[in-house]
């Protein structure tokens, strides 16, 4: 008897994407089935407890998602969907300052004003949600159709709202440019340019002025001005969405890696489980379509075989670059808090963090000295290569806000101590690295003391008596975890211009598809907008199955504005 | 029933969606998502009402957690392995657990003990494999074991096991019930009797005995103790018959949680709840410490009686009698001291059998039943001699390669400790970590430092702090006395699930049967809850219960 399993789309990893997308489709009445490889879903969406009482969130930490239509579409609420507010924690770290070698610098009223305008939030009434939705919730054009600045969804809205910001320069500027033409302080730019950096698209790349800039008002502006998380951290936004896809029927089947994704001719059938797998490596088969939600190296290297694709696509794959956000982060938990040094009084005493009188340092990047210094940190990173030879002083680090802010949110029962916020520094990508992809991982001991050099320039509590333990993660470990967050990096593959929107990651995969019929991907390393647990590429890719006639949703599916169909195929707006 | 109101999305005044509400309704609010917890909500939700289950954690499963708790990428079962009642659980069939991808694994080769010549004795699901083992030390004994476990296995399948899951009974009436049967009046007898006595009457051999005595007792049960002695087959038996779930654990706590929102459940995580809401002393929810209130007339703690009693409600309404049987509760008389460990090799014992290493558990560290009961003795004064300890040892991704993602092996070697040790954890935990390793070494040549790539001790405070019910380090949530079993688990009022204050059940391991992931508390507070409410139950008693109701109960 085969105990082959038949569904009418298998999706292939657990994660947000995967998860979310398994949700809008089992709403739509098709039965589904997701297949991950690890022992619990939620791939970066992850909270963990390294030691008793102590919760961290190892990857994903912050809450980007809050303009999505999902929370809408798939009511969220209903599945236990709440969050811990934290009130003014951003706000404050946007007024107390700028943090350089010279101590704390005045952010202007041009610098908030700017920032805030083209943010939308100056707008009559503020065009924020609007404008985020058709940067990051809209699927990238039809091939056939030629990207201008009249149909690129956020010159629209500008265009609508707030006219003054569209020039014939913007799609081409850098998030640098576009802050000089609208901010004026330099360590200002340099806190965004840098912040941008750790989000997913730099401050410096051409052409993704917007979406970069964008991706740091993500965090600030949509929760107006208040830096708040889900409770139980992402992983709990993360339930929400599992227990919608579950409520809805779909099939979670956890410990299950996928080897193969079944080709004949030209089309996926479904996949093939590994051995190791808990229920053998058995078949699954899709009558519709197979959803690769996991990174494009796992699925257009390793589940497909070499005969179904052609040299020149899998030379594209191969040369998808993960310059992206490698992030070595390091969380302290430690006997006397970790607080501003002297230097940054202003800053230590706007801190709103952690209840109780005692106030962990969070939120800030040093040092925003000029964008000179932010120059050097990209050659040492992403030009060299190399294992810093920048000094400790000149490390610029990005520390988010703290972790354990709100004692209702329960795991902060250590015995004695305090747990910092996470730090986090840009190094290259492991697979890049000139001394080896092992290297950050030989020199982890070296790496750590480096580092806490650097952020001892403007923290104290950082001897060593101070440290009760460490948790840092090299590039290759934060992979190790999450197979999907392929060279560490935190965004997938990097939204520089010539990988981003019509061309995420490449211009043959950007609306979803993929050479191979049958086969779609949901992955923030192959497709628009890419990474921080957004529910846009499933909002995004469920035009595209509505398209190809798999997904048939019901009222409570509304399309993008912004969104063009692609020709002789069934339009996702709804007739 | 009641009409519940819809729940309805809680939009912040500034924000761009909807939060679960402030306050919403319910007809059944579970608190704890523990096995227990999970599946009395699983099988209330499938008959219909409307329930919400919350969890204090980030992550559903109490002790069914399978956690990176050493290096990304090596799992380790943080608690619970080692699932004794696979074979009879009813969840496991009437959720028909297969379907959620669930297998579990229970090898011939279930538990190993080595000794300091190379010598070992082994428990096996097959019996002539044990008896073979035995035969190496005393004919006799091997002879006696296999006559024994005639019986003795019955006595688990026909009465022990199935009754696991049947409301406790008065101890007066379950005597007459038992002397219907030959193996019923065995049953009986084996009950005045302590685990030594049981083993040293039918066992000569020292060997034989301390391994059958760890075995019988290993899970918290006096060896000296009278009153208790039906456990000596059931966890002997059972000790036969444990299983490993493919995937660690913590997948049977996923599987039920799906089975609760596939049935219109609702889980709410990282929610602590810090009262018992009651109106003229019927409950009508819960409070939550974020601010929300849950309104329910049915109310469900998995939690320990102190919580449940006296921390989330007013202890000095309670009635006198449970507020006093509550206060004489017991915690379990020891905890577990576990060393979860990354190594590049799996364990490789010192030992003639070479198929000790392929042991789901090996149980190391005792020459003799003279140095085990010193052990236990030691424990229970809060002692631990550290050049007289032993306990048993799992490689899970002996059993479970997937536990892994790169070369390596995850294990663990677990000794019985005391929560409140001479010296107190935070000063003794490192020595006592050392001499643990050392003796693991000892027993497994290859346990060396330069094998052994990460260890990571979890002390009985550790078990505390990640699972506060477990109070004391208490696996079961109260020790395994007389007094604090059948009928008497917590009290006599409660230990049929419901309890005197109107609409308060009690689901959790402190109640009858108990602990261990046997699923028989989770059970019976759903069939009481649902015989109060009248509601049709959808599943029926497995065909081993049926039996023993019709033969002892009808």
């Amino acid at each position: 008897m085969s105990r082959d399993e038949r569904y009418d789309v298998v999706i292939i990893g657990g994660g947000p994407n995967g998860m979310t997308t398994a949700a809008y489709l089992s709403k739509c009445g098709l039965s589904v089935c997701v297949l991950e490889e690890r022992v619990e879903c939620g791939g970066a969406c992850e909270t963990v407890e390294p030691i008793p009482g102590v919760r961290i969130y190892p990857h994903a930490m912050l809450m980007y998602a809050s303009p999505a239509p999902g929370f809408e579409q798939l009511e969220l609420h209903k599945y236990g969907f709440r969050m811990v507010w934290n009130p003014e924690d951003m706000m404050r770290s946007l007024t107390a300052g700028n943090t350089t070698t010279q101590g704390v610098t005045r952010i202007t009223e041009k610098d908030a004003m700017g920032f805030a305008k083209l943010g939308g939030l100056l707008g009559q009434p503020p065009f924020t949600r609007e404008l985020m939705r058709a940067t990051f919730w809209c699927p990238p054009h039809p091939p056939e159709v030629e990207v201008t600045d009249e149909n690129t969804p956020y010159m629209q809205v500008y265009k609508k709202y707030q006219p003054d910001v569209c020039t014939p320069e913007l799609r081409d500027w850098t998030m640098f440019e576009l802050m000089d033409e609208f901010c004026e302080s330099e360590p200002f730019k340099v806190t965004m340019a840098f912040a941008a950096w750790a989000s997913g698209a730099a401050g410096h790349w051409e052409g993704v002025a917007i979406p970069a800039l964008l991706s740091v008002q993500l965090l600030i502006l949509p929760n107006t001005g208040k830096l708040s998380i889900p409770r139980g951290g992402l992983h709990g936004y993360f339930h929400a969405i599992h227990r919608c896809a579950v409520a809805h029927g779909a099939v979670v089947r956890t410990a299950c890696p996928v080897e193969e994704i079944i080709v004949q001719d030209g089309r996926a059938m479904g996949v093939r489980l590994r051995e190791t797998a808990a229920i053998g490596g058995r078949k699954i088969w899709a009558n519709k379509a197979v959803i690769a939600a996991v990174d494009y190296k796992q699925t257009f290297l390793k589940m497909i075989g070499r005969e179904h694709l052609d040299p020149s696509f899998i030379q594209k794959v191969k040369d998808i670059s993960l310059k992206n956000g490698t992030l070595y982060v390091s969380t302290y938990h430690t006997r006397k808090p970790i607080q501003w040094n002297k230097k940054f009084k202003a800053m230590q005493e706007s801190e709103t963090g952690v209840a109780g009188p005692a106030k962990v340092a969070s939120g800030g990047v040093y040092p925003s000295d000029s964008r000179e210094l932010y120059y050097e940190n990209v050659a040492d990173c992403d030009a060299r290569k190399s294992l810093p030879t920048l000094p400790p002083e000149k490390l610029m680090w990005f520390l988010t806000p703290s972790q354990a802010f709100n004692p209702t949110d329960c795991q902060g029962r250590y015995r004695e101590g305090y747990i910092s916020a996470a730090f986090e520094v840009n190094v290259p990508v492991p697979e890049y690295q000139i001394e080896g992809i092992d290297a950050q991982d030989k020199e982890k001991a070296k790496l750590d003391a480096y580092m806490r050099k650097a952020f001892s320039q403007a923290l104290d509590g950082l001897e060593d008596e101070n440290i009760i333990h460490l948790w840092s993660a090299t590039g290759r470990e934060v992979e190790f975890r999450n197979t999907g967050l392929i060279g560490g990096t935190w965004c997938g593959s990097r939204h520089c211009r010539d990988q981003s929107w019509t061309r995420r990651p490449m211009p043959e995969l950007a609306r979803y598809r993929t050479p191979i019929e049958g086969l779609y991907t949901c992955h923030q390393t192959t497709g628009h907008p890419g990474g921080l647990c957004l529910m846009a590429i499933p909002y995004n890719l469920m035009h595209i199955l509505i398209e190809d006639s798999i997904a048939e949703p019901g009222k409570w599916w509304y399309p993008s504005p912004y969104y063009i169909p692609q020709k002789e195929k069934v339009s996702a707006i709804p007739r | 029933m009641k009409q519940k109101r819809e729940l309805v999305g809680q939009p912040h005044p500034q924000c761009f969606f909807s939060e679960f509400p402030a306050e919403s309704d319910w007809d059944a609010v579970i608190i704890g998502a523990g096995p227990n917890g999970l599946i009395t909500a699983a099988y209330l939700a499938r008959a219909g009402l409307r329930v919400a289950i919350v969890e204090r954690r980030y992550e559903v499963g109490g002790g069914l957690a399978t956690e990176e708790i050493l290096y990304p990428g090596f799992y380790s079962n943080m608690h619970a392995i080692y699932h004794l009642m696979v074979d009879f659980m009813p969840a496991i069939k009437d959720f028909d657990m297969e379907r959620h991808g669930l297998v579990w694994i229970k090898p011939n080769l279930q538990t190993a003990m080595v000794f300091g010549d190379g010598g070992s004795l082994l428990l096996t699901r097959m019996i002539e494999d044990t008896m073979d083992s035995f035969h190496k030390y005393s004919d006799k004994d091997a002879v006696a074991f296999g006559k024994l476990m005639r019986n003795w296995r019955r006595i688990v399948s026909e009465i022990l096991a199935p009754a696991t899951y049947i409301p406790a009974m008065p101890p007066i009436d379950l005597t007459v019930a038992m002397q219907r049967t030959d193996i019923g009046r065995e049953m009986l007898e084996l009950v005045e009797q302590s685990p030594l006595d049981i083993i040293n009457n039918h066992f000569e051999n020292d060997r034989i005995r301390a391994f059958l005595l760890y075995i019988s007792c290993m899970w918290g049960l006096d060896p000296r103790e009278t009153g208790i002695g039906f456990y000596v087959p059931l966890l002997i038996d059972r000790g036969m018959n444990k299983c490993y779930l493919h995937g660690g654990s913590h997948k049977l706590a996923g599987a039920l949680s799906r089975e609760i929102v596939r049935a219109g459940g609702t889980i709410l995580e990282s929610s602590d709840v810090i009262k018992i809401n009651r109106h003229n002393g019927s409950v009508t929810g819960v409070e939550l410490m974020e601010g929300r209130t849950l309104n329910s007339d049915v109310v469900i703690s998995s939690l320990d009686p102190h919580t449940t009693f006296f921390d989330l409600m007013d202890k000095n309404k309670l009635p006198t009698d449970l507020k006093d049987s509550v206060e004489r509760w017991k915690y379990d008389k020891w905890s577990f001291n576990t060393v979860h460990v990354v190594s590049k090799e799996a364990p490789h014992y010192a030992c003639e059998d070479q198929w000790v290493d392929e042991s789901f558990m090996t149980i190391f560290g005792f020459e003799s039943t003279k140095q085990l009961l010193a052990h236990w003795d030691n424990v229970v004064a809060g002692k631990i001699d550290k050049n007289s300890l032993g306990g048993h040892a799992t490689c899970e991704s002996f059993l479970d390669s997937h536990l892994v993602r790169k070369p390596g092996h995850i294990s663990f070697f677990q000794m019985h400790a005391p929560y409140g040790i001479d010296g107190g954890w935070d000063k003794r935990g490192p020595e006592i970590m050392e001499a643990m390793l050392a003796k693991w070494a000892k027993a497994a040549p290859n346990m060396k430092r330069e094998n052994i790539v990460m260890a990571k001790q979890e002390t009985p405070k550790d078990i505390e702090i990640r699972f506060p019910n477990m109070r004391r380090g208490s696996i079961k949530h109260g020790d395994y006395t007389p007094i604090q079993m059948g009928c008497f688990r917590p009290n006599e009022a409660c230990s049929n699930h419901s309890t005197p204050i109107k609409g308060l059940y009690l689901c959790g391991a402190s109640t009858y049967p108990g602990g261990l992931v046997l699923g028989g508390p989770g059970y019976l507070a759903a069939n009481r809850v649902a015989e109060d409410l009248g509601v049709k139950k959808w599943w029926k008693p497995t065909k081993e219960m049926e039996r023993y109701i019709k033969t002892y109960l009808t």
